[in-house]
């Protein structure tokens, strides 16, 4: 096809896309020009520009602090953790809810479940206090009033890996399953009125029929997830987290906020940055690579 | 029948587990409205949980009689209504064309999309470009930068890769222009998930307030969630609010807290409710398909 | 496809690719030339007589302005143009910065360049120090001597001396009314059940904390908690601050880590000693399991005020407040007592304390302002005649009456003049607290402007905060370290105590060991290696 062809076929498509490639230039591209700070020695006051170059002196400095590395191991420690435990929460939950025969339960229920992403993460950070406190939270004054030794769900570091992603399923899954929700509502009734005639039984229906369905998007999410592997919401492990779990609840978005915000180092704070990114970007295009191979499915 | 009573312990499982799950989630909020209607004492004492204690309506009718909170809500309203509908025009026009396999420089422009989800000029460039499109202080500063989320526009793409090529393809041969497919064909099947991403886009505002936290100094373009996270943040001690020592104490009520986190969450929390109706049409696309 | 459209197809995405280049380039440099103006003036050019000026001031946006007035627009805002603007031909405008994020969207405003507030300030003297150092800041000796006559007198040298850097006055410190920082309080009537004499000494306090674990004088059903303590520093600092031991004027010099305007004993003898106490009191049931959870306080006031706390250390009036702790544990436990007292004892036998530092906020000009006169006028017009005061104050008769020349707050004002003053605290930047003229009068002020109940507890308590101060070690040059690694290091001091004082009693020495190594490698040893430079400089001058 020549070119004048495919354009005079095509350009409605092109047109398109004018406006939405217009915004990531201005917005998304127009300020990418501070990823230089890494490079600078920044001052507020003389600007981007106006600072002097310094190499990779902050690259040494970053990597040369054990902060980083401890905090780089607990957000890929939490993340793995998280992939393996949130992930499929919402998966489950959705197909729980779509194999729910109670309609207005469903309906009801389907509401309910995501109120938790609604609930600002520091008044989560109180609640769990209340819940699992060692010396009045609720489970614990249940425990102890049975005679059984209080937990420290919260001061333990390895109690508190398990606080962290309860409360974490907790928090997400019901807004989770949405998306999922979404999706099958695009699987063909028939397909399961053929498998009912057939007496296949339920679980074999969501193994045979539900699950492939939602293939697809499960592995979006799925690279998008891997992408993410090495960047943490501060909030969670910030609210959540506390001194005496310090060598598990540190992550690099709590190390960036204290370094960049607080402490007004921006250049260390753009040198994590830029690494998380280019760390973040192999992960997604290797994914997307090892996706498009074994399962046809990628998102580039 | 074996595979009926198979059936029915599977649904009461199912139905069960669910159930559990609903009460656990729906818990807090019931722990946040119980203390909006409590009095100070059995609050500061830590006595409330599910159910309020000296049940009184006071800090409902404070927010209430707020005019400034008032304001905020409508604003908040507006500014998420704006925000929805532009970024799922832009969202639906950039993903459409990038769903098409044969589109000359799509991988181009997925990695021109992509690039983005990792790299960023940071905050002070970011406020300088804000400032320089003269848009400090303008509701446009809390829509403009984040009017295509990448991520949601590769939910969209793949949902679109989804819907079999031969209907557009039918559609072409009929002589109809991709605006038409686009408009005609494409966004009708594809509403749950149109839907789910206004959703997306629609709460992600809502609840959003870093932004403004940068952006906006009129109290008059405060949206309802900085509000709500000055008067819950104002409480947190820190090593430099040691330093204001004593003089500040100005004490937010746990009520009125409370009772703003229930005013400022009940409207998006509807909105769900009120779009599931457009999930049943996914019986239409399975028609459609089969 | 074939061969030769792939290449096409690899040719237009090229071409596209530069057409991309081009076009972002073309916004990059847009963006950085137009963010390079205005990084000058400073020069103070005097506008032209006639002309109005703005005059524009930050203010602390805690998003409690009462219903009918904002942040920006209030009973104060209006007295401020009232009484100064429009005497001055200056329209003065405030310009929020939400509290919590005050060093955030400060720095964003500096690097901004124009539009930056004319009066900035914060209470963090590390931000101060790094704007200093980064010369972004207006010298304010010169416009002092000249437009801030006044205001130099009513903070006077002592105070002034915390706004220099390097001996250039870059800021201009808010003055502090009342220095005094914390008492201890026990329950008076668990001493008399249990028919106990108040505790004198650090040894008779274990023992009466004893006491109340054993004996459970208020019938908490085991829930007892005898010593109140959190991981904030009004709780451990009283109790750490007793076990450090007399010092050289050189250890006390190098050894103290300045993190933020606070002095921290983690390197002084003693300080150990101090964990070790922590340690014993944590495994021994006599502080609260959480007590590392709780960093604002709430848990453990939830405590006091359901009568489970036995004895804590606090600031000296927190617990007086109308329906604060104290009031609502009269109401809730009938006949409770609390007691002011003071009783962590040092190796000298002294009641030693921390105090705050003399001044408050750290108040600057931008030194890309054109308004710096004017700020200093602004500031200079709040210190004199009674402007401070009737912002303080409000409206006589409607929030105070004048009694010896004491303003008494109304005890029930109504709604319009308790809203009038819900800013006062972060308008009235030039003090911290009430400034009455002397001390003495201060501290009667602050008694007056509490609940009558509780007046003559909170003298006592006032008194206590006063006693046996430990002065805040001054050096005569900032210390880089310092400003670079005081948010890491707070942290990790805070952690240190979590830890120790958690650990079993058989892991305490590895835990401290451990620890410390982390903090010293952490920016610590830094600190102490620039102190020590510091100190040699200042001795051999």
């Amino acid at each position: 096809m020549s070119m004048g062809v495919y354009f005079r076929r095509y350009w409605q498509l092109y047109a398109l896309l004018v406006l939405p490639l217009s915004y990531f230039l201005i917005f998304k591209y127009g300020p990418i020009y501070g990823i230089q700070i890494a490079f600078k020695d920044f001052n507020l006051f003389q600007g981007i520009n106006g600072s002097e170059w310094i190499g990779f002196d902050a690259f040494k400095e970053v990597f040369g602090m054990r902060d980083f590395y401890i905090t780089l191991r607990n957000t890929l420690m939490l993340n793995f953790l998280d992939l393996l435990v949130s992930f499929p929460a919402p998966l489950i939950l959705a197909i729980m809810l779509y194999e729910l025969k109670t309609a207005w339960f469903k309906k009801l229920s389907q509401t309910i479940l995501y109120i938790p992403h609604f609930i600002s993460w520091v008044i989560i950070g109180g609640i769990v206090y209340q819940v699992f406190g060692t010396q009045s939270g609720m489970i614990n004054n249940l425990l102890t009033s049975v005679g059984l030794e209080a937990i420290p769900f919260l001061t333990d570091k390895n109690d508190w890996l398990v606080t962290y992603l309860l409360v974490g399923v907790w928090q997400s899954a019901g807004w989770g399953t949405i998306i999922y929700l979404a999706a099958l509502t695009g699987i063909n009734k028939e397909l399961f009125e053929a498998a009912g005639i057939d007496g296949a039984g339920r679980l074999k229906r969501i193994w045979h029929i539900t699950l492939p369905g939602l293939k697809p998007t499960i592995i979006v999410l799925l690279i998008i997830n891997l992408g993410h592997m090495i960047s943490i919401g501060f909030e969670r492990p910030y609210v959540i987290g506390n001194l005496a779990v310090r060598e598990y609840s540190d992550v690099l978005s709590t190390f960036v906020y204290r370094i960049g915000i607080q402490s007004g180092q921006y250049t260390l704070a753009t040198v994590i940055g830029l690494f998380q990114a280019v760390v973040g970007l192999v992960f997604v295009l290797g994914s997307n690579y090892v996706s498009k191979k074994l399962t046809d499915e990628s998102i580039l | 029948m074996k595979e009926q009573t198979a059936n029915r312990v599977f649904d009461t499982i199912n139905f069960i587990v669910l159930l559990l799950c609903t009460l656990l989630c729906l818990a807090p909020f019931l722990h946040i409205l119980a203390i909006s209607l409590s009095s100070v004492k059995p609050i500061q004492a830590g006595l409330v949980s599910l159910i309020p204690i000296d049940l009184n309506f006071e800090a409902y009718s404070k927010v209430f009689m707020d005019p400034a909170m008032i304001r905020s809500l409508f604003f908040t309203i507006l500014l998420t209504v704006i925000f929805t509908v532009m970024c799922m025009v832009l969202t639906i026009a950039m993903g459409y064309p990038l769903a098409k396999k044969k589109l000359r420089g799509r991988k181009l422009f997925m990695f021109v999309v992509v690039i983005t989800m990792f790299f960023s000029g940071g905050i002070i460039p970011e406020y300088i470009l804000i400032k320089n499109l003269g848009l400090l202080d303008s509701m446009w500063a809390l829509i403009l930068p984040g009017l295509i989320n990448p991520f949601y526009l590769i939910i969209l793409i793949s949902f679109f890769n989804n819907i079999p090529e031969s209907l557009e393809e039918s559609a072409e041969i009929d002589g109809s222009s991709h605006f038409r497919t686009l408009i005609s064909i494409m966004i009708p099947l594809s509403l749950p998930v149109i839907t789910t991403l206004s959703l997306f886009y629609a709460v992600g505002r809502w609840n959003g307030f870093t932004d403004t936290l940068m952006y906006i100094n009129s109290p008059s373009l405060y949206p309802l969630q900085l509000k709500l996270y000055q008067l819950i943040q104002n409480n947190m001690v820190s090593e430099l609010i040691q330093m204001e020592g004593s003089q500040m104490a100005t004490v937010v009520p746990e009520s009125l807290k409370a009772a703003s986190v229930i005013f400022a969450t009940v409207p998006i929390l509807i909105v769900y409710p009120w779009l599931q109706r457009y999930f049943v049409s996914g019986v239409m696309l399975g028609a459609v398909k089969g | 496809m074939t061969a030769n459209t792939t290449k096409k197809r690899f040719i237009a995405s090229k071409t596209s690719m530069l057409a991309l280049l081009v076009v972002s380039t073309m916004v990059f440099t847009a963006c950085s030339s137009k963010s390079e103006t205005s990084t000058n003036g400073g020069d103070n050019g005097k506008p032209a007589d006639g002309k109005q000026v703005t005059l524009k001031v930050e203010i602390f946006d805690r998003g409690n302005a009462p219903a009918g007035s904002t942040i920006t627009d209030n009973y104060l805002s209006k007295f401020v143009q009232e009484k100064f603007g429009n005497n001055n031909n200056v329209k003065v405008e405030y310009v929020p910065v939400p509290r919590s994020e005050e060093v955030a969207k400060l720095n964003v405003l500096m690097a901004s360049g124009s539009d930056v507030p004319d009066i900035v300030f914060t209470y963090d003297p590390n931000t101060f120090n790094r704007y200093a150092k980064q010369g972004g800041l207006t010298d304010l000796g010169p416009l002092l001597e000249e437009h801030g006559k006044t205001l130099k007198t009513f903070l006077g040298d002592e105070v002034l001396e915390y706004g220099k850097f390097e001996g250039t006055q870059f800021a201009i410190p808010a003055k502090r009314s009342i220095t005094g920082k914390y008492a201890s309080f026990i329950r008076q009537d668990w001493l008399t059940k249990l028919n106990l004499p108040v505790p004198q000494t650090t040894d008779e306090l274990y023992t009466t904390l004893k006491a109340f674990k054993e004996k459970d004088p208020g019938q908490t059903g085991g829930q007892v908690i005898p010593l109140g303590m959190t991981i904030a520093s009004a709780q451990y600092e009283p109790l750490l601050w007793s076990f450090i031991q007399s010092m050289t004027e050189e250890q006390q010099y190098t050894l103290t880590q300045q993190l933020g305007s606070n002095d921290y004993p983690v390197l002084l003898p003693g300080f150990k000693d101090g964990l070790q106490f922590m340690n014993k009191l944590y495994n021994e049931g006599l502080i609260s399991k959480d007590f590392g959870l709780d960093k604002d306080k709430k848990k453990m006031s939830e405590d006091i005020q359901t009568g489970k706390v036995g004895f804590f250390s606090e600031d000296d009036i927190n617990i007086y407040y109308k329906d604060g702790t104290y009031d609502l544990l009269e109401k809730t436990v009938e006949g409770a007592v609390l007691s002011a007292v003071d009783v962590y004892t040092n190796d000298q036998g002294k009641h030693a304390k921390p105090q705050y530092a003399p001044n408050g906020l750290y108040i600057m000009v931008p030194k890309s302002s054109k308004n710096a006169v004017e700020a200093v006028k602004y500031l200079d017009w709040m210190a004199s005649d009674d402007n401070l005061f009737n912002l303080q104050n409000g409206i006589v008769d409607e929030n105070y009456t004048l009694v010896d020349g004491i303003p008494v707050t109304n005890e029930n004002p109504t709604e319009e003049a308790k809203n009038r003053l819900f800013n006062s605290g972060d308008l009235a930047i030039i003090s911290n607290g009430k400034q009455l003229g002397s001390l003495e009068d201060n501290l009667k002020a602050r008694v007056l402007s509490m609940p009558a109940q509780f007046h003559e507890q909170l003298a006592i308590a006032q008194e206590i905060a006063y006693a046996d101060n430990i002065p805040l070690v001054v050096l005569d040059r900032p210390i880089e370290a310092q400003t670079k690694y005081a948010t890491t290091l707070l942290d990790k001091f805070n952690e240190i105590i979590v830890k120790t004082t958690m650990s079993k009693p058989d892991q305490f020495e590895s835990t401290y060991t451990a620890m410390l190594k982390d903090y010293m490698a952490s920016g610590g040893q830094a600190i102490l290696d620039e102190r020590t430079a510091a100190y040699k400089e200042m001795k051999s001058k």
